[in-house]
C-alpha cells in the first residue's frame, strides 16, 4: 500500500476574468519528490502553485491530498500539510519573528505556546536567526526573512512545501544562504515543489522538472533528460535563452 | 489696539460673557464626542461591509452601504443637518442635542467608513495570504494580521475627520442652538459688547486648542503604532 504523501491534480483550470491562465492540468507528486517547475514569464507557474492551497481559487479541476478531494470545507485543514513560502517573503510586519513562527501552531491549537516557541527557537537557532526572534520583520534583511519564512512554513511540519519563486526578490548574497536552506531540506527528504529562475540549482535540487506553457505543462522529465535532451522545440528555444 | 485689549479685558471681566463661550464650548464638544463616537461605530460596521468578501447575501448590505455614503458624501452638511431638524425630527419637544449628534454622527460615518475601507485594502495582500497558507480562519488573519496593519494607515486620517467634525459643528447655530461659534456671534451683538472682533477671536482660540490637542494626541498613538516598522527591538 501506498502509505506517502500523494498530491494528484486533475484538470486544473484557471482565468482571472478573460485571462485564461491555467488550460488543465494534469500533475502528480508523490512523497520525496522535489519538483521543479520552469516556463516562460506568463505561463502560470506562479498561478499553478498558488491553486494548489487555494490561495487562488480554481476554477474548475480537482486537488487531492493523501487521496482527499480538496474542498471550500477543508481547505484550512489541508492548508496545514501544504507549507508555501513566497517570493516577497509575507512576514507579518506588525508580528515579531517569534510570533511570525508560533502564530499558526498556537491559534490553531496543534501546539502550546510553550512548545511552540521552543520549537520555534530550535529552528531560529538552526538557520542562526535567534537573536532576531524578538525583531519586527522590518528590521531583517531580505535573506533573513525569506530563512524566516521557510522556518514559519516548517513549524507546521507540512506533507509539502510549496516556493513560490523564493530568491526571486533577493540580493546574490542572501540568494545562496536561502539556497543552502532549501538544499538542506532536500537532503532531509522534503517533498517540495518550487518556481525559480536559478537553472544550476533546478539541474542541482530537482528529482523532475516540469515545464510549463501557456497554462500547460507541455514537458516533463529527470534533470538529465530534460537539459541535455528536450523533446520539445519550445523546451528547447528556452534553454537556449536561459543557458 | 488699545480698544482690541480693553474689549478683551471687558469680556474677561464679564461673568455672563464667560459663561456663554463656556456653555457654547460645552455644547460644541459634547455634539463633537457623541457624533464622532456614532461616526466611529457606524462607519466601522459600513467600511466591513464594504471590505468583505463578495457574497450572496451581503449583495443588499453592500449596496445599502454604498447608497448611504454616496448620498451623505454627496450632499451638503448643512442640508442634511436641516433635513434632520426639520423634517425628519420635527418633533416637537424632541431635544435638539440629539438630533444634532444624529446628524453629525451619520455624516461623519459616511467619511469614516471610507476611511477604514482604504486602510484596510491598502494592507498588502501578502499578508492575508501568508495567515491563508497557513491555515487560519478569516476571522483570525483580519484580527491577527490585517486589521492592526489597517490602523496604522487609518489613524492620520481619522485625526483629521475628528478636526473636520469639531469644526463642522459650528453650523448649529443655523438651527438655532447655542454652540461656541453661535455664543461669540451673541456676545459680539448689539445688546451685548457690540463688537465682534474679541468675541470671535476668543472662540477661534478655543477650537485651536481643542483642536491642537486632539493632533497631538494622534501623533502620540501614530508613533506608538509605529513601532513595528522602526528598526529595533520589540
Amino acid at each position: 500500500m501506498d502509505s506517502g504523501t500523494d498530491l494528484r491534480i486533475k484538470n486544473l483550470y484557471k482565468s482571472f476574468g478573460e485571462n485564461k491562465v491555467l488550460n488543465g492540468i494534469n500533475f502528480e507528486l508523490k512523497e520525496g519528490e522535489r519538483v521543479v517547475i520552469l516556463g516562460p514569464s506568463g505561463s502560470g507557474k506562479s498561478t499553478f502553485l498558488r491553486c494548489i492551497n487555494w490561495i487562488e481559487e480554481p476554477t474548475s479541476g480537482e486537488i487531492y491530498l493523501d487521496g482527499k478531494l480538496v474542498t471550500e470545507k477543508n481547505i484550512r485543514k489541508i492548508r496545514q500539510s501544504i507549507g508555501m513560502v513566497f517570493q516577497h517573503f509575507n512576514l507579518i510586519n506588525n508580528l515579531t519573528v517569534m510570533d511570525n513562527l508560533i502564530l499558526a501552531p498556537v491559534k490553531l491549537k496543534l501546539m502550546r505556546r510553550g512548545e511552540a516557541e521552543k520549537r520555534a527557537q530550535e529552528l531560529l537557532r538552526h538557520i542562526g536567526l535567534l537573536n532576531k526572534a524578538n525583531s519586527f520583520p522590518a528590521s531583517l534583511s531580505g535573506g533573513q526573512k525569506q530563512r524566516v519564512a521557510i522556518v514559519r512554513a516548517m513549524m507546521l511540519s507540512p506533507e509539502v512545501l510549496l516556493f513560490d519563486e523564493p530568491t526571486s526578490a533577493l540580493d546574490p548574497e542572501s540568494i545562496g544562504d536561502v539556497l543552502s536552506l532549501i538544499r538542506e531540506l532536500a537532503e532531509r527528504g522534503m517533498t517540495f515543489m518550487i518556481v525559480t529562475h536559478e537553472m544550476n540549482f533546478a539541474k542541482e535540487i530537482a528529482t523532475r522538472i516540469v515545464f510549463l506553457d501557456k497554462g500547460k505543462i507541455i514537458e516533463e522529465g529527470t534533470p538529465e533528460e530534460f537539459f541535455k535532451h528536450p523533446k520539445t522545440p519550445r523546451v528547447q528555444e528556452f534553454l537556449k535563452k536561459v543557458l | 489696539m488699545n480698544d482690541f485689549f480693553s474689549k478683551i479685558v471687558e469680556l474677561f471681566n464679564t461673568p455672563e460673557y464667560i459663561d456663554s463661550l463656556l456653555h457654547g464650548f460645552w455644547l460644541t464638544i459634547q455634539i463633537s464626542y457623541f457624533a464622532i463616537l456614532i461616526g466611529i461605530l457606524l462607519g466601522t460596521v459600513i467600511a466591513l461591509v464594504g471590505a468583505a468578501k463578495p457574497s450572496k447575501w451581503l449583495a443588499i448590505p453592500k449596496f445599502i452601504c454604498r447608497f448611504y455614503t454616496t448620498v451623505i458624501r454627496g450632499t451638503p452638511m448643512a442640508l442634511q443637518l436641516f433635513i434632520m431638524f426639520f423634517v425628519i425630527f420635527a418633533i416637537k419637544g424632541f431635544p435638539s442635542i440629539i438630533t444634532a449628534i444624529l446628524a453629525f454622527g451619520l455624516n461623519s460615518a459616511a467619511y469614516t467608513a471610507e476611511i477604514i475601507r482604504g486602510g484596510i485594502l491598502s494592507v498588502d495582500k501578502g499578508q492575508a495570504e501568508a495567515g491563508m497558507a497557513l491555515g487560519l480562519s478569516r476571522i483570525t488573519i483580519f484580527i491577527k494580521i490585517v486589521a492592526p496593519q489597517a490602523i496604522k494607515n487609518i489613524i492620520p486620517a481619522l485625526g483629521n475627520e475628528v478636526i473636520t467634525v469639531i469644526k463642522e459643528t459650528a453650523i448649529v447655530g443655523m438651527v438655532g442652538m447655542y454652540d461656541l461659534n453661535m455664543a461669540a456671534k451673541d456676545i459680539g451683538s448689539g445688546q451685548n459688547m457690540a463688537s465682534y472682533i474679541v468675541p470671535m477671536f476668543v472662540a477661534a482660540l478655543f477650537y485651536l486648542a481643542i483642536i491642537y490637542l486632539i493632533t497631538f494626541a494622534v501623533k502620540q498613538v501614530e508613533k506608538n503604532l509605529r513601532k513595528s516598522d522602526m528598526k529595533a527591538e520589540k
